[in-house]
């Protein structure tokens, strides 16, 4: 909006700079960094200067913190890669599969099944956290990563067939005409056109389920009792336990427990925010 | 929806194939099942069975072996005996009433703050900016929260030391009076960058005639607010309720990790019993039947939101 500045004088700069909102946004920006904060200066204290120096930074630096943290974090950082690793990949193939014939081949039973898929957003994860738990127990997947996975993949590809199949529906018959044309198969069409050309809301896809499996900490918490089998969640609130007092290589470990996703913002940026707001449909 | 196309043969939408028999376009429609056949059978294990589980075992004494029908018992037993549950319903009540309002003010405001400036660049750098802790994974900002109501270490009960202020410390989540509130206040400001990202995305999207016929109307800022920005933002404002609504009701998370419901059952929600019940005492059948309840609640609220709240106020340009 470009209204007219009318007045001059020191109110008129302070408009024309929007100095107020500016402020303003600077208060609740502080505010809402004030925890992580301390959060940093602490990570690099010792108790001593903790203790002395509560609110300030201080030197020298407890670099040996961050080196306390990672040797007993490493192990529960490899276990949540390990489960990304396969679950995401395993969502966006299977749901970009259904996605693609949902949108662009009709069948007998489509509306159908469509609809019993899209249902199951409608579905919240409390119903159902307790009856899959004792079938995992009873399938022998507990303290196994597949435990994490199917569900992990069976839930997260309803929302993603929701969303890749509006993509797939957008784009123009001409293309897989010509490439019937030119004697694709299903699977050819699939894999080298339709494919391709859903490359940016696969990444949402991706980001969305990424997002998901660091941040989950219910689930992993009651199928995952051993502790080598333990994600980097978990393994964060156990870690909890162990120092009472010195808070430095604590929060180290939260500082290293929150980079990964911290690099992956600033990594794809675009792509990150355009998949949280599309995550947000979900219901 | 777009629906014809013509490249796998026998799949295609063309009227002669309509005439054709069922079992004909089954057939030729095989590959089309084939890759629908990895969702579906994830969804059938891991999803559909969980689901039907969970009703049936609903009406049952079960402990994930061996199962006895009890009726509607499991449901007696919340209302009538369960004392953790009982206590549940307020707290969680006045839970999602407060989550609600913050999410329906705190990051509007900051929404129409960014909305507002002129220079783009400042919009953008504040947008990235507050959305930024979303990436911080939610259990670290929870551990992050509890130190800062530690009652010895904390950052609230040191720096109201360091002012002098010692009568003033609290044992925050310890003392029962207070912990739920606590709980309330985790995340201030309470700026989601979720609830950010949706505002904005509503208020990008209002056609500029908009803004200048207001202007030319005369409206101050805080009129436009009221008379525009609000009703052309009623589907983000709704999305971002029933949203919060269904997150806060199922959710135990938070508390699960703060307090474990105490003290006594001050911060108890239905989310911890039914946990609690399924992997502490083993009442799978009492946990699945809270499960249920909180479904149906869920499920009315959506239901009566998709029907009869609907965004009466439509634009279009010209």
């Amino acid at each position: 909006m470009h209204y007219p500045i009318k007045s001059s004088g020191p109110w008129g700069f302070v408009q024309r700079y929007n100095l107020l909102s500016n402020l303003f946004l600077a208060v609740i920006a502080g505010l809402t960094f004030l925890p992580f904060y301390f959060l940093l200066i602490t990570s690099f204290k010792n108790i001593s200067q903790m203790q002395h120096h509560f609110m300030s930074p201080t030197l020298p630096l407890h670099w040996e913190n961050y080196v306390i943290a990672f040797n007993q974090l490493i192990k529960y950082f490899w276990n949540t890669v390990l489960v990304t690793g396969i679950s995401v990949p395993g969502v966006l193939l299977v749901s970009s599969m259904s996605a693609f014939v949902f949108a662009r081949y009709s069948f007998p039973g489509r509306t159908v099944l469509f609809y019993t898929v899209i249902s199951l957003l409608m579905v919240p994860f409390i119903l159902t956290l307790v009856p899959t738990f004792v079938w995992i127990k009873q399938l022998g997947l507990l303290n196994t990563y597949w435990a994490l996975i199917f569900p992990y993949v069976a839930g997260g590809q309803v929302f993603a067939i929701y969303l890749l199949r509006s993509f797939f529906a957008t784009i123009p018959n001409d293309i897989f005409d010509s490439a019937t044309v030119d004697g694709a198969n299903i699977f050819q069409t699939y894999w080298r056109i339709a494919l391709p050309l859903t490359t940016p809301m696969l990444s949402v896809v991706a980001i969305v389920n990424t997002l998901h499996v660091w941040n989950d900490y219910i689930w992993p918490l009651v199928t995952l009792q051993q502790d080598n089998m333990r994600t980097i969640t978990i393994g964060l609130r156990y870690f909890q336990g162990q120092f009472q007092i010195n808070y430095g290589p604590l929060f180290a470990g939260y500082i290293l427990g929150s980079l990964p996703l911290l690099i992956l913002f600033l990594l794809a940026m675009r792509p990150f925010v355009s998949g949280l707001t599309s995550g947000a449909i979900k219901m | 929806m777009n629906t014809t196309q013509s490249i796998a043969p026998g799949s295609s939408l063309a009227s002669h194939e309509k005439k054709k028999s069922l079992a004909t376009r089954l057939r030729k429609s095989g590959a089309v099942y084939l890759f629908l056949l990895p969702t579906f059978l994830l969804l059938a294990v891991f999803t559909f069975y969980p689901i039907i589980s969970a009703f049936w075992h609903a009406f049952f004494r079960w402990n994930g072996l061996t199962s006895e029908f009890v009726g509607l018992g499991n449901f007696r037993e919340m209302f009538v005996i369960d004392r953790a549950f009982q206590a549940s319903l307020p707290n969680v009540l006045k839970l999602t009433a407060f989550r609600l309002a913050v999410a329906m003010t705190v990051p509007l405001l900051a929404a129409e703050l960014i909305f507002s400036l002129r220079s783009s660049r400042m919009a953008y750098f504040w947008r990235v900016l507050l959305v930024v802790p979303m990436v911080v994974p939610f259990v670290v900002m929870i551990l992050v929260w509890l130190f800062i109501y530690d009652p010895q270490a904390g950052i609230i009960n040191t720096l109201l030391r360091s002012a002098g202020l010692d009568d003033w410390t609290q044992l925050w989540l310890g003392d029962i009076r207070l912990a739920l509130w606590c709980i309330g206040f985790f995340g201030f400001p309470w700026v989601s960058g979720l609830n950010l990202l949706i505002y904005l995305a509503g208020l990008d999207s209002i056609p500029h005639e908009l803004f200048d016929a207001a202007a030319i109307d005369g409206a101050n800022r805080i009129r436009r607010f009221f008379s525009v920005d609000i009703p052309m933002i009623m589907g983000q404002i709704k999305l971002i309720f029933i949203m919060t609504l269904i997150t806060q009701l199922q959710n135990f998370q938070d508390v699960l990790i703060f307090t474990n419901g105490g003290p006594g059952h001050a911060t108890m929600v239905p989310g911890l019993v039914l946990y609690h019940s399924a992997f502490f005492y083993n009442k799978m059948g009492y946990a699945s039947a809270i499960g249920v309840l909180l479904f149906i609640i869920i499920f009315v609220i959506t239901a009566i939101n998709m029907r009869f709240i609907r965004s009466d106020i439509e634009y279009t340009p010209e």
